[in-house]
């Protein structure tokens, strides 16, 4: 089931009904509860599927207590080996398979050996499993670092493999945060459920009018490479900057804002990262619960900084890289965390930074905006042919005709409009707030108008969140 | 969680509830009124068909349609006004919920000609996106719009039971076209310029559709045809000529659209393919449609046609 579908439009006051005022503060029967609506939520999609989310919740379950149990190291060593192959395992068989095969295929014959791929196999990726397994082996390797006491309510750590809100596409949560939330009594607060409503109409406008607006010029545009030039290029990058912002940070906001109707408290994902004065700080703005979840799991096992600096470096392109593989199975996407890396070895490197900050802020949109090239490409050879025209041949911006040219004036007032509101947060975050007046009428009249905003501009086609695909 | 919480929670939604539909229905007022008050572009023609059109002759269909019939010459070679309510882009399921509404007025047109495309019983969601355009209507017609707009969604009403929604972007539109109106000949826009056989070459359309029948579509087909019948109008199917040689061998789509116009008793003047009008790049604006010139010479064609058919009779109107 998608966010912006009106399925979910119905769902959600029905199973936010059921919750509070048929089940009450009867707290295993609400996360029997939360355990069903989650798994209608994902089945709506395809249930056949589901049969991945149990396996690996029982999986996790079974070994995050075998753990706790054991005192010999190598034992408890081994039984995390178990989780982390299995759900790493269901991530290569289902995300890699065919990437490894094919780049296999191409490295033999790049060296001269014709090799048939036949071994590649239709294989439908799961929605979300990268995000629900990264997410449970967060819980037994903390049990095995004696971070975490493994929960003996199996419920309750079902509840927390599947959870609704964040179970497709995040934010990841830490099993420290989220699994003592499904073991304690939550209590309903009608100012949660206030703030849960203005994250998640902040978020669809984040992904209806921002991000489905600029994506239908960005599709354009890197649909037909062939047919344009280099200043469209840019201008379709920098639509896709903010599309994938608004999608990706439109969805976290809507699951954060769910969660808590719920009474749950989900993490931060994203701290307006196009505000960042360098691509270290973008790091700590953009995707949070995946940038510290590599930090935490990678990179410091890895050695993180306390290491000789040549080995620090390497971790840290090490980490990048892997993250990008995470996004997607295509060398586009390795590119695209290696050029990451790359950016942060560059600012340890040179130490000095500008004392300007708009030149900081150009600097770093202008490089996150580069790497976005790979993102978006369908392949590197793509790619590069985009570099290729923005560097030698400018020639006209397209702008369309007719209706497209209604599209690219709503795209480019919606992403002002974001702009200017992440301005008065990043800036002068508690003046001037409509929304945060002890008025109701002021507060409410706000909330409405921006329901108004969304319903008058933004894109009901329930286009799928990009994250989806990872 | 106590019974007062719970009724000042509840309080406070209903109370969010009547601001926003207080909200909607005040701004919505605002963009339906600027929506209405068009009077060039897309929507000032649609509009204008489905409440004031009283011309004998309207004319239904996709860009084929818009740049091909020329009212001026309907009423030199017939004697009677047309209205060209061609609609770029648009499919099957736009001109039937279109026909609908125009049908809906007191005075009645005598003959509908709806242009066919050969693909447009092939599956397409183009078809099905574009019907957003039959939005802001839904709140006048909502009796004609339903059975339409519910192959798209099964929350029809509580989707457009916002006027905020039902005008949804259309804002750029009537302002653009308030800086810079659209000049029309009823209904009809020309094209100019020529296509020569070179230019061909670098010319593409863009295939939106599958190469599968859509029940929705055959559906709206044979409703469309109900309808001009149950409203007692003339119904008459069309084809545009092509410059090039159509090959329509084994097109399923429009197989069945012919197979339908002769269940249905609907008279079926094909021009694809006329020599009249294959390899003449001078009446071709580019290579799917004629220039004012070839506009106006296929028109003159199909009116003497229809007359010779007896579909329509000559009039003064």
């Amino acid at each position: 089931m998608l966010f912006n579908s009106f399925e979910f439009l119905i769902f959600l006051p029905i199973v936010f009904f059921i919750y509070w005022f048929v089940l009450g503060r009867k707290l295993h029967l609400q996360n029997i509860f939360l355990l069903i609506a989650s798994y209608v939520f994902y089945g709506w999609w395809d249930w056949r599927f589901l049969s991945l989310i149990a396996m690996s919740t029982v999986v996790d379950y079974f070994v995050g207590i075998k753990i706790a149990s054991l005192i010999n190291d190598k034992k408890r060593k081994y039984w995390l080996f178990v989780s982390v192959v299995f759900n790493l395992g269901l991530l290569a068989f289902f995300k890699y398979f065919n990437f490894f095969i094919d780049s296999w295929v191409d490295l033999l014959h790049n060296v001269g050996y014709e090799v048939k791929s036949v071994w590649t196999l239709k294989i439908v990726l799961p929605v979300g499993i990268s995000f629900y397994t990264f997410q449970t082996m967060s819980y037994t390797i903390d049990i095995y670092r004696n971070k975490l006491q493994p929960t003996k309510d199996f419920i309750a750590f079902a509840a927390f493999v599947s959870f609704f809100p964040q179970l497709v596409a995040g934010p990841i949560e830490r099993a420290t945060n989220l699994v003592p939330q499904f073991l304690s009594e939550r209590k309903f607060s009608a100012k949660n459920i206030s703030y849960g409503f203005k994250l998640i109409l902040w978020g669809f406008f984040m992904k209806l009018v921002v991000a489905d607006r600029a994506g239908v010029y960005v599709d354009t545009v890197y649909g037909n490479i062939e047919n344009h030039e280099g200043l469209t290029f840019i201008m379709a990058t920098i639509f896709f900057a903010f599309q994938i912002y608004g999608d990706f940070a439109g969805y976290s906001l809507i699951a954060i804002g769910t969660a808590k109707w719920f009474g749950f408290d989900l993490m931060t994902n994203f701290r307006r990262p196009y505000f960042s004065k360098s691509v270290s700080e973008f790091w700590n703005r953009w995707h949070i619960s995946l940038s510290t979840w590599f930090r935490d799991y990678v990179y410091i096992p890895l050695g993180g900084n306390r290491v000789s600096r040549s080995r620090w470096l390497l971790n840290l392109f090490i980490t990048f890289v892997v993250s990008g593989l995470w996004h997607g199975a295509n060398w586009t996407f390795v590119i695209w965390g290696a050029l990451n890396g790359i950016y942060l070895i560059a600012e340890v490197l040179i130490k000095r930074k500008t004392k300007f900050r708009l030149l900081a802020l150009a600097y770093t949109f202008v490089v996150i905006n580069f790497s976005w090239i790979f993102f978006r490409s369908s392949s590197v050879s793509e790619a590069f042919s985009i570099i290729k025209a923005i560097l030698t041949s400018p020639g006209r911006l397209f702008i369309g005709s007719g209706d497209d040219i209604a599209a690219s004036i709503y795209t480019v007032m919606a992403i002002f409009l974001l702009i200017l509101v992440e301005l008065k947060r990043e800036y002068w975050s508690e003046r001037w707030s409509l929304e945060k007046s002890n008025l109701k009428l002021v507060k409410f009249s706000f909330y409405a108008l921006l329901v108004f905003t969304i319903l008058y501009l933004g894109v009901f086609g329930e286009s799928q969140f990009i994250y989806f695909q990872f | 969680m106590t019974r007062k919480e719970i009724k000042k929670f509840l309080i406070n939604i209903a109370l969010f509830v009547i601001i926003l539909v207080f909200i909607d229905f005040v701004l919505g007022s605002i963009t339906q009124k600027i929506f209405f008050s068009q009077k060039t572009g897309k929507y000032a023609r649609a509009t204008y068909a489905i409440r004031e059109a009283d011309e004998s002759i309207i004319i239904l269909g996709s860009s084929h349609a818009h740049r091909h019939y020329v009212p001026e010459v309907f009423k030199q070679e017939i004697g009677k006004i047309a209205f060209n309510a061609g609609a770029e882009g648009q499919q099957l399921l736009y001109h039937f919920g279109l026909l609908k509404m125009i049908l809906k007025k007191e005075s009645k047109p005598d003959l509908i000609i709806l242009n066919i495309d050969d693909y447009f019983l092939y599956d397409t969601p183009v078809a099905y996106d574009r019907l957003n355009d039959l939005h802001p209507y839904y709140g006048e017609y909502r009796d004609e719009l339903y059975p339409v707009l519910k192959l798209n969604s099964d929350f029809v009403d509580l989707k457009l039971f916002f006027k905020g929604y039902q005008t949804n972007s259309t804002l750029v539109h009537a302002l653009r076209y308030y800086a810079s109106p659209q000049t029309t000949l009823n209904g009809y826009r020309p094209l100019y310029g020529k296509v020569t056989k070179e230019s061909l070459n670098s010319m593409t359309i863009f295939k939106e559709h599958t190469e599968k029948i859509e029940g929705d579509f055959v559906w709206a087909l044979k409703e469309l045809i109900k309808t001009a019948k149950s409203n007692d109008v003339k119904l008459i199917f069309v084809t545009s000529p092509n410059v090039l040689e159509k090959d329509l061998k084994g097109n399923k789509s429009f197989e069945k659209i012919k197979q339908i116009a002769k269940e249905g008793e609907v008279l079926f003047i094909d021009y694809y393919n006329d020599k009249r009008f294959m390899n003449q790049y001078d009446l071709y604006h580019d290579i799917s449609h004629l220039n004012d010139d070839g506009a106006r010479l296929f028109t003159k064609i199909l009116s003497n046609d229809l007359l010779d058919s007896n579909a329509i009779k000559k009039g003064s109107n």
